[in-house]
């Protein structure tokens, strides 16, 4: 009995060991995969295309963040990949359509075994630092010299996705963050467009008054609140660079100017600017209080036009925007929160690189015409050759279309600046100041030590 | 005592297969991730061995964690405590009193069967404040309670057990599930002996479903456990851990860390004592279960 | 629950004994009532849901109607949220977790409780240690590991890690009922001369129906809604399941929400069919597992 059990022992110890080794040489393997072509989504070739091309069968796994085909701009990649694929029978374009947190965390895991796609997105800046360091993406630098692409770009937009000389991405957008207002409840309480912040706050106070709420804001996803309070850093900084100079170490977030943007923030939360219950709000459910028509004014990214301008409150015109404005009459109106949109990145590993950059060089250059028809072309990284108007675009499209062409430069959101960790704890900092009340030079403080722990 | 010999061989063909599988896929996962406790790793690029210094950052300079941890186990507090007997006694009552229990036990399941996303909309919807048709406010104030009003989801000190009070509320029917199927194992003869002796109504439940059931009770309290330790989606689609971590639980702050700072080092270090903490709760829960197994028996 | 009709399977005893406490029996058929109602309303309220607007959905009253009922959430789900093909993804997987975790755990199971060898109690534990391991901390190695083994973007690459997460629960929960099982079953059996596969098989088995049910059930609730894993390791649209349909509707800027509703009632449906029908089998089967055991 003993014995038996023992031998059963050594038995099972050995198999455990060589499973241990397989498992293991598994995961040992990787540091050397990196010069191999890591794609094995890319090797699955889908049977269902049907053609009898004599040329290569190529899969090219476009890992995008467009799921809803509900929304122009699935309809628009869709339009453009099925074109493609027409033209070149013998390439799938295989898509792999995910939501953005989701995306992003699947990146994320791809990079970390080497094992990114095809075509991927990803944010710029700072956030795509990581990517860079790295070394996962192909340079772009060739390819956006061919068919005329680079000119098709903004000027100044490419450097955001820029590293070391090299361009690694291609942006689908470049909004600036306005104040949506709706020009009934304006009208209902009495209010005009405020010029100053300070007029803003007094705006609040008057639409409070009358039972409207003034402004409507996602915080549950935190980045609405930050964007916003970045808006006013950039105004009471009278200028751009705050957190550039941070990183650069000649300044501090104890600076008067973070400590006024505080104040100032927390003077606009304290006069009741935002709904009930505001970090319970995800981003969506912040918006529609706008788009319904519950509440006058919205803080958001350009992007948001298209949505505003079919809903509800926007109907006849009645939504329309402003600039941001001056802070304690400090800072310059025509700078404006950037946001550099999500971009096109492609691997470089990648096992068709020559083919896949040939199809993201077709992609992006099909991509505003195809925006424009889809009447998304507000907000999109690249020039367009059209008549907004004769196109049937809204008053306010066009309002903000003239906005963008006041532009005097600006600054990136936070998390589009800072390193990650830094850029959480600030997000969760400011988040707090929607339900409690705090001394400024204690949420500079928090900034600080974060961004020394981070460094 | 067991009476099945057989050789070793036979074992291995039983237990070798699943163990194989397990291990690859669960163990030597959880290996990288005691290694990768001891990086500085952002989880995609270079990486440095620093020991546990993620450790002791962890303990004593995270005003995260402890407030974390804390609420993770007020979850698993309520959850065994609280939600576990509450549906041992539904069970208990629905076996006594209903002869047909399937459509009644079946119904009492369905929030497990809906995605997180409905669960969390529907109840954002009830706790929303009373302006945006929030129904517990508005019915506090048709109530003339208006001081009982609360933002339930983002006032920090209540947010949290809004959450677990969803919680508890999904997964009832569950441990109703388990525990009814636990009462119909007990057999019926045991029941009809008692009665002859005399014990009948909550007398038999007091000396025969109690003790019968303990096992199955066991099941459900580890399941609570378990679950109270890994709930996540929820607390994700309802407050997102916020206002400024105020509902974060452990395994919120294991996704920031490791995804959202990217420092995947520090959140794999937190998954490790996560897995500990497990451990030692599932030795724990074992041993206190045997005692009273012991007692009864 | 008012039917006149004694079903004689479920418990004479019991239901007998309960006769003429009229009073106490109004007021726990209340509380049935009650918590029915609490169970029950999500289900009505998804329903309602899935036919609303976004601006509706969003603007959260707790019981209206629709204004005008929006069918095509459903049309749109069904195109959009490629229905048949993430269902029958959904169904494959599942299945064949399901199954492989019946089949895998409950060897181990039998082998633990019911073999005289000396580390039973040691695989035991290593299966415990493994039940409080969350998936998704577990992600990057996976994807290491499956990359190396070349099963990355196929159904393989969700259920061998579906059915290793779902092992643990399942031996813990089969071995507690196999160790209740008297020992004279396998000591007369093998008088007679039985293997131990066919003890296995013919006598063992058969009386672990009620828990191999908790373990399906476990293991479905585990698996069906499963998002993460699946989203990381599946790209090809044609083997994506039903979680994927889902949050096919969240883009960036917006939420289709009236299409996800649309899109879990015609998830749930199925499910909750094939529940219910199901449900009194699985109860005839605990049943005939108490009467034996």
């Amino acid at each position: 009995m003993t014995r038996r059990s023992r031998m059963l022992g050594s038995v099972m110890a050995g198999v455990l060991a060589l499973s241990l080794a397989a498992c293991g040489s598994g995961s040992s393997n990787t540091s050397d995969t990196t010069t191999k072509p890591a794609d094995n989504s890319s090797t699955t070739t889908t049977t269902d295309n049907g053609n009898s091309n004599s040329n290569e069968k190529i899969t090219i796994t476009f890992q995008n963040i467009y799921p809803d085909t509900t929304d122009p701009k699935n309809k628009m990649l869709h339009k453009i990949v099925d074109q493609y694929q027409k033209d070149h029978p013998n390439i799938t374009i295989e898509l792999d359509s995910l939501n953005t947190d989701q995306q992003k965390l699947k990146l994320k895991t791809q990079a970390a075994s080497k094992e990114v796609p095809d075509i991927t997105i990803v944010n710029p800046a700072a956030q795509m630092q990581p990517f860079i360091d790295a070394d996962l993406f192909a340079p772009l630098n060739d390819m956006i010299e061919q068919n005329g692409l680079k000119d098709t770009f903004q000027k100044g937009i490419l450097d955001y996705y820029t590293f070391n000389g090299n361009v690694y991405a291609l942006p689908d957008g470049n909004n600036i963050a306005v104040v949506y207002y709706n020009k009934s409840l304006f009208e209902k309480a009495g209010v005009k467009v405020p010029t100053t912040f300070e007029e803003m706050v007094d705006v609040v106070k008057q639409l409070k008054a009358k039972g409207i709420t003034p402004m409507a804001i996602g915080e549950k996803d935190s980045w609405t609140g930050s964007f916003l309070f970045m808006n006013v850093l950039l105004r009471t900084n009278g200028g751009p660079g705050f957190l550039k100079d941070v990183v650069d170490g000649k300044k501090k977030f104890e600076d008067p100017a973070f400590k006024e943007a505080v104040d100032a923030f927390e003077s606009l939360i304290q006069a009741g600017a935002f709904q009930d219950g505001v970090t319970s709000f995800d981003y969506n459910a912040g918006e529609n209080l706008f788009k319904t028509g519950k509440a006058a004014m919205y803080f958001m990214g350009s992007w948001a036009t298209g949505g505003i301008e079919t809903s509800e409150a926007g109907k006849d015109n009645n939504v329309g925007v402003f600039k941001f404005p001056t802070v304690n009459g400090k800072g310059n109106p025509d700078e404006f929160m950037l946001a550099p949109g999500s971009a096109f990145a492609v691997s470089k590993d990648s096992k068709h690189l020559k083919e896949t950059l040939d199809f993201l060089n077709y992609f992006m250059l099909n991509y505003p015409k195809e925006t424009f028809a889809a009447k998304g072309a507000v907000g999109i990284a690249q020039t367009v050759d059209g008549d907004f108007k004769a196109a049937g675009y809204s008053d306010m499209a066009m309002d903000v279309l003239n906005l963008f062409k006041e532009v005097k430069g600006g600054d990136l959101a936070f998390d589009n600046t800072m390193n990650p960790g830094t850029a959480q704890a600030h997000l969760s900092s400011i988040q707090n100041l929607f339900v409690a009340k705090k001394d400024a030079s204690e949420v500079a403080k928090e900034h600080q030590t974060a961004y020394e722990e981070n460094k | 005592m067991n009476v099945l010999k057989v050789s070793g061989w036979v074992i291995a063909a039983f237990v070798l297969p699943c163990l194989l599988l397990y291990v690859c896929l669960v163990f030597i996962p959880i290996l990288v991730s005691i290694y990768s406790g001891m990086l500085d790793w952002n989880g995609i690029g270079a990486s440095k061995f620093i020991g546990i210094a993620n450790y002791t950052k962890m303990f004593t300079n995270d005003s995260v964690f402890w407030p974390a941890l804390g609420r993770t186990f007020l979850l698993a507090g309520f959850s065994m405590l609280v939600q576990v007997p509450i549906a041992l006694f539904v069970a208990i009552l629905i076996s006594r009193y209903v002869r047909r229990p399937n459509f009644l036990v079946s119904s009492y399941f369905l929030p497990v069967i809906l995605s997180v996303v409905v669960i969390g909309q529907l109840w954002k919807t009830i706790y929303n404040p009373a302006s945006m048709g929030g129904m517990i406010n508005q019915i506090l104030i048709g109530l003339g309670l208006d001081s009982w009003t609360h933002s339930w989801l983002t006032e920090p000190k209540v947010a949290i057990f809004a959450v677990i009070l969803v919680s508890l509320w999904q997964y009832l029917g569950y441990h109703i599930l388990i525990q009814f199927t636990g009462i119909q194992n007990i057999p019926a003869d045991i029941y009809e002996a008692a009665k002859i002796d005399g014990a009948d109504g909550f007398k038999a439940d007091r000396y025969i479903t109690l003790p019968m059931i303990v096992p199955i009770f066991k099941i459900s309290v580890v399941l609570a456990f378990i679950g109270s330790l890994q709930s996540f989606d929820l607390i994700m689609v309802m407050t997102g851990g916020g206002p400024a971590h105020a509902t974060d639980v452990i395994s919120s702050h294991m996704y920031n860390m490791s995804f959202l700072s990217m420092k995947y080092g520090y959140g794999s270090a937190i998954a490790t004592f996560l897995v500990f903490v497990c451990m030692l709760a599932t030795v724990i829960i074992n041993f206190l279960f045997n005692r009273l197994d012991k007692r009864y028996s | 629950m008012s039917q006149s009709v004694i079903t004689p399977a479920v418990k004479p005893v019991i239901a007998k004994r309960l006769r003429g406490y009229s009073i106490k029996k109004t007021i726990v058929f209340i509380l049935f009532g009650i918590l029915l109602v609490t169970q029950l309303y999500p289900l009505l309220w998804l329903l309602i849901y899935s036919l609303k607007t976004n601006e509706e959905i969003l603007s959260g009253s707790f019981f209206a109607f629709p204004a005008i009922w929006q069918w095509e959430n459903y049309t749109n789900a069904v195109a959009g949220g490629k229905y048949w093909s993430y269902l029958s993804n959904s169904l494959l997987v599942t299945s064949i977790t399901m199954v492989g975790v019946i089949f895998l755990s409950s060897l181990v199971a039998f082998a633990i409780t019911r073999f005289r060898w000396k580390y039973g109690q040691a695989v035991m534990l290593v299966f415990l240690l493994g039940m409080m391991i969350p998936m998704q901390g577990t992600l990057l190695p996976l994807m290491v590991i499956f990359k190396n083994v070349g099963i990355l973007n196929t159904h393989l690459s969700l259920i061998l890690p579906y059915i290793a997460f779902q092992t643990p629960i399942a031996v813990f929960i089969l071995s507690g009922f196999m160790k209740t099982i008297p020992h004279e079953i396998e000591e007369s059996a093998i008088m007679d001369g039985a293997g131990v596969f066919r003890i296995f098989r013919s006598m063992i088995l058969p009386v672990s129906i009620p828990p191999i049910m908790t373990v399906c059930i476990l293991t479905f609730i585990n698996i069906w809604n499963e998002y993460i894993l699946a989203a990381t390791f599946i790209s090809s649209e044609k083997l994506k399941t039903l979680p994927f349909g889902v949050y096919s509707f969240v883009s960036q800027y917006s939420v289709n929400y009236g299409a996800i509703g649309a899109f879990l009632v015609l998830g749930a449906l199925p499910v909750i069919v094939i529940y219910f029908l199901l449900a009194e089998k699985i109860t005839k089967g605990m049943v005939a597992g108490a009467v034996k055991g």
